[in-house]
């Protein structure tokens, strides 16, 4: 649950280079004969390899951000979650593509009496890569570090409902429990740590131990090689990596390096120093769709991007008034011409992402006829004839907030133009990612509405952004109160059968779609970019590198 | 060296503290105005204020300002850059240890081409005065000039992977090695595929001040040509190329020497950009990010290099000015 990194990057970017590398990279497509999208770099058949001749080559991984530490329990930033989660390290369990637990390290567990404690059997056979034996002191010790405030976990709620835990023997522990939907969310994410290594470290010391950064020893399928900080991070394959957890990964060595700018990201690919883009740039796209050399891959992910409205601003507290914008913007149209036609139009906070979306949830339309009646009837009408909205007097103008970026400054334009349709004035005022947070996150909300990009997480336990007790909450943006999402917020806590929990999504979805407290745009595409001799790679919302054991390049390519 | 050289270093490195000690509290106080926090990545909505409140008194953001500036000042004239305020809390020691040779690299690997490419364009530009060849030298130079270091890069980068590039003079257009290989190739190899890696970004670099000492050799080559000892020297029946290279170049480097330092500077601020286009992992890379991060002290100890550089590169241009001229003395 976060705003989208790459957002964050692509606000970094000082506006004349962006211009330019638009620039450049329309240059690059033109010389390459096209945008692409006309299929001209349909798939090639690729040749059949055997299973037992995919093994070898290192494969190399560019993104945009170093990946901060392999200490789980400091880590913030997805690349470092994911490279614990699946490089690295192993997690307690695993999740299918619906977040079902699927066994990993715990080979199988029971609920006792009540549903009020689980008991986990671990995998016997798994190593560190120093020799000693993973064990379920391990997960004990992750455990109990992970919930000690002092460590500074930063993801602590997701085991809000995991009580306690005994450790029965070796390879078995049992934990007390209290009832939850997403129970064993937490431990498809998190890395299990190493107790015979870190168990002595004093949880204050944790963040400043070398573990994370120097020294890292793993018990995954992948053993840490080496880092040059700011550039990479080198990983090999695990040879005795059970094969009950999955076997030996395909290739030798994983390489992740670290290319901050996305044009030479895209050209690094395209000349083969880089196997695989996990975040392919937007503006790089057409580029990489005219070249046969390179393959795009689609995948869900946990996103969505709204305009949020100050519900304390007397000109956003109506409903009525917020369906009325939202109904003014033409997000077809947006999803149309900024997208290029990827991407839904949004219904709610949850996407198709999710498993539980209701695909048959329609959006509200976009009816600017009708956005004039509502806000007639709300009392807004152009008296003077200027061509704005006026009610007692005050016209119904405002100031939208955007980051630098070239897709938000498209949004706004056409956002800008629907509302000027329906008599709204908006004036957009491009601001920094980091002096924009102040305004949107402080208590007293110094906005009138922003327009951005957040990921939240499959659980959605999404109170601090909606629910009525947490107004103060920095990500309550829109400062909306309902005592009727807060119920449902609460039960999606801890509903665990999973068609009363889709119900409740519905409800979620039905709640905000009704009150638009945010406007839903649209749940935006996202591309990775791969050489087309790296096979086996899938991508869908438990992350990038969910099936990295099973990336393996082809012959020629080693 | 002389004494009176040695005393003229000493009290230019003296009057260099209270410089220094400027620019970092300039910065200090920029980087705390500025809107944005460490603790930024932190904005979340299952991370609770708690843990990031945790977090900022352990980074000693809670305390005010001037007490963390008193704080620092003190650490660091102890040699003490703290640690950084990324995930990890690495000592910022390392961060630099790590970053600034390869900046060196690649800042001293563009000086000399700076000057061995600029020097020999404005030596020839000066012995074909008027010629189609000086002309076109001109233009460009001027042309190169006023190019951006950093769209170069970028240009140099879509043309190295063209199609009409040839595969004989393919170049790597990012990083300073071959990942996939470096590991398992010898020493020389090893150096090789550095010097591979360093090609594209030294151009990128330096290109455009090399087109600047051009402008420079020309002028200066082209007073001394003129000069009576370059005539003698031709009397005496001595080659042209003896002429030039022997006689007329030494006396014509004297005052363009004295730019060496000076470039030094303007390298290392050009590769916070150049770094960044390139993926070379140096110390530009490193301030680009750290800036982005808020990561207070890699940005105090990067700062406080870069000026140093610029102090020592200024000192290296004056004592390179006598060294090079006997007549000049330093009181």
């Amino acid at each position: 649950m976060t705003l989208r990194t790459s957002s964050h990057r692509e606000a970094r970017r000082p506006a004349v280079l962006q211009v330019f590398m638009s620039l450049l990279v329309a240059l690059g497509s033109a010389a390459c004969g096209g945008d692409g999208r006309d299929g001209s770099s349909a798939p090639v058949a690729r040749p059949e390899v055997p299973e037992a001749e995919r093994y070898g080559g290192t494969v190399v991984v560019a993104g945009r951000n170093d990946i901060a530490s392999m200490n789980a329990f400091t880590s913030l930033d997805i690349e470092s979650l994911q490279h614990q989660a699946h490089l690295l390290f192993v997690t307690l369990l695993k999740a299918d593509d619906r977040e079902q637990p699927l066994p990993y390290f715990a080979r199988s567990w029971t609920f006792g009496e009540d549903s009020a404690s689980v008991t986990f059997e671990l995998e016997r056979g798994l190593t560190w890569h120093d020799g000693e034996p993973a064990t379920a002191q391990d997960v004990v010790f992750t455990f109990e570090t992970m919930r000690d405030p002092a460590a500074g976990y930063p993801h602590r709620a997701l085991f809000d409902a995991w009580l306690g835990v005994e450790l029965l023997d070796e390879y078995t522990l049992r934990f007390t429990i209290r009832p939850a939907a997403n129970l064993f969310y937490g431990w498809t994410r998190l890395a299990i740590m190493p107790a015979h290594i870190l168990g002595d470290v004093p949880p204050a010391a944790l963040a400043t131990h070398p573990f994370g950064t120097s020294t890292p020893v793993g018990n995954g399928p992948f053993r840490f090689v080496e880092r040059v900080p700011g550039d990479r991070w080198v990983f090999e394959a695990n040879p005795d990596f059970p094969d009950a957890l999955g076997g030996r990964p395909y290739v030798d060595r994983y390489v992740y390096r670290v290319i901050a700018d996305d044009a030479t990201q895209a050209t690094a690919i395209r000349v083969g120093e880089v196997d695989l883009l996990p975040e392919a740039s937007p503006a790089s796209l057409g580029l990489f769709a005219a070249d046969t050399a390179v393959r795009l891959i689609s995948y869900d992910d946990s996103d969505y991007s709204f305009i949020a409205w100050n519900t304390r601003r007397s000109l956003f507290a109506d409903p009525a008034v917020r369906r009325a914008l939202t109904m003014a913007i033409d997000r077809p149209g947006i999803v149309a011409a900024v997208l290029e036609g990827e991407g839904m139009v949004g219904v709610g906070p949850v996407g198709p992402w999710h498993w539980a979306f209701d695909s048959t949830n329609a959006p509200l339309p976009h009816a600017p006829d009708s956005a004039r009646a509502v806000l007639a009837a709300a009392g807004w009408t152009d008296a003077d004839g200027d061509g704005v909205l006026e009610r007692d007097g005050r016209p119904f103008d405002f100031t939208m907030y955007v980051t630098p970026r070239d897709t938000w400054r498209s949004v706004a334009a056409i956002v800008q133009s629907n509302l000027r349709d329906v008599g709204i004035a908006m004036e957009v005022e491009v601001r920094e990612a980091s002096s924009l947070q102040p305004l949107v996150t402080s208590p007293d909300r110094r906005f009138d509405a922003f327009l951005l990009t957040w990921i939240p997480d499959q659980t959605l336990d999404d109170r601090a952004m909606w629910a009525c007790d947490q107004l103060a909450h920095p990500v309550h943006f829109s400062s909306y109160c309902n005592p009727e999402l807060d119920a449902v917020l609460d039960s999606l806590l801890f509903v665990t059968d999973r068609a009363v929990y889709a119900g409740l999504v519905d409800r979620y979805n039905e709640i905000l779609a009704a009150d638009q407290p945010y406007t839903f745009l649209y749940y935006p595409p996202n591309h990775a970019a791969a050489r087309i001799e790296l096979r086996g790679v899938e991508m869908d919302v438990r992350g990038n590198w969910v099936s990295v054991t099973d990336w393996w390049l082809e012959p020629s390519a080693r | 060296m002389s004494l009176g050289l040695l005393r003229y270093a000493g009290r230019r490195v003296l009057q260099a503290i209270p410089l220094l000690l400027g620019i970092l509290t300039l910065t200090f106080v920029l980087m705390h105005a500025a809107p944005g926090d460490p603790t930024a990545t932190y904005l979340t909505d299952n991370v609770s204020p708690e843990v990031v409140e945790q977090t900022r008194a352990r980074l000693g953001l809670d305390e005010p300002v001037p007490v963390q500036y008193v704080k620092w000042i003190r650490a660091f004239a102890v040699g003490d850059f703290g640690r950084s305020y990324v995930a990890g809390e690495p000592e910022v020691r390392d961060k630099i240890g790590a970053a600034l040779p390869n900046t060196l690299l690649l800042g001293l690997v563009s000086l000399a081409m700076i000057f061995v490419v600029g020097g020999l364009i404005g030596v020839i530009q000066a012995v074909r005065q008027y010629s189609v060849s000086d002309t076109t030298l001109t233009i460009g130079s001027l042309a190169l000039y006023s190019m951006p270091g950093f769209w170069l890069g970028l240009m140099l980068q879509i043309a190295v992977s063209s199609g009409w590039w040839p595969d004989a003079l393919s170049l790597p257009v990012s990083g300073m090695i071959d990942v996939r290989d470096h590991s398992s190739m010898t020493l020389v190899q090893q150096a090789l595929d550095v010097a591979r890696h360093l090609v594209l970004p030294t151009v990128a670099l330096g290109l455009a001040s090399a087109a600047g000492i051009a402008r420079y050799m020309r002028g200066e080559m082209l007073e001394v040509i003129h000069q009576d000892y370059v005539r003698t020297a031709r009397a005496k029946g001595l080659s042209e190329r003896r002429v030039i290279f022997r006689h007329a170049l030494r006396n014509a480097l004297i005052p363009i020497v004295s730019l060496l330092g000076l470039y030094l500077p303007v390298l290392i601020g050009g590769s916070v950009v150049i770094e960044k286009v390139f993926a070379w992992p140096g110390m530009g890379l490193l301030l680009y990010d750290s800036v982005y991060a808020r990561d207070y002290p890699t940005v105090m100890a990067a700062t406080f290099l870069f000026g140093a550089i610029v102090v020592v590169g200024n000192l290296i241009s004056d004592l390179l000015y006598a060294a090079a001229d006997p007549r000049i003395r330093y009181e």
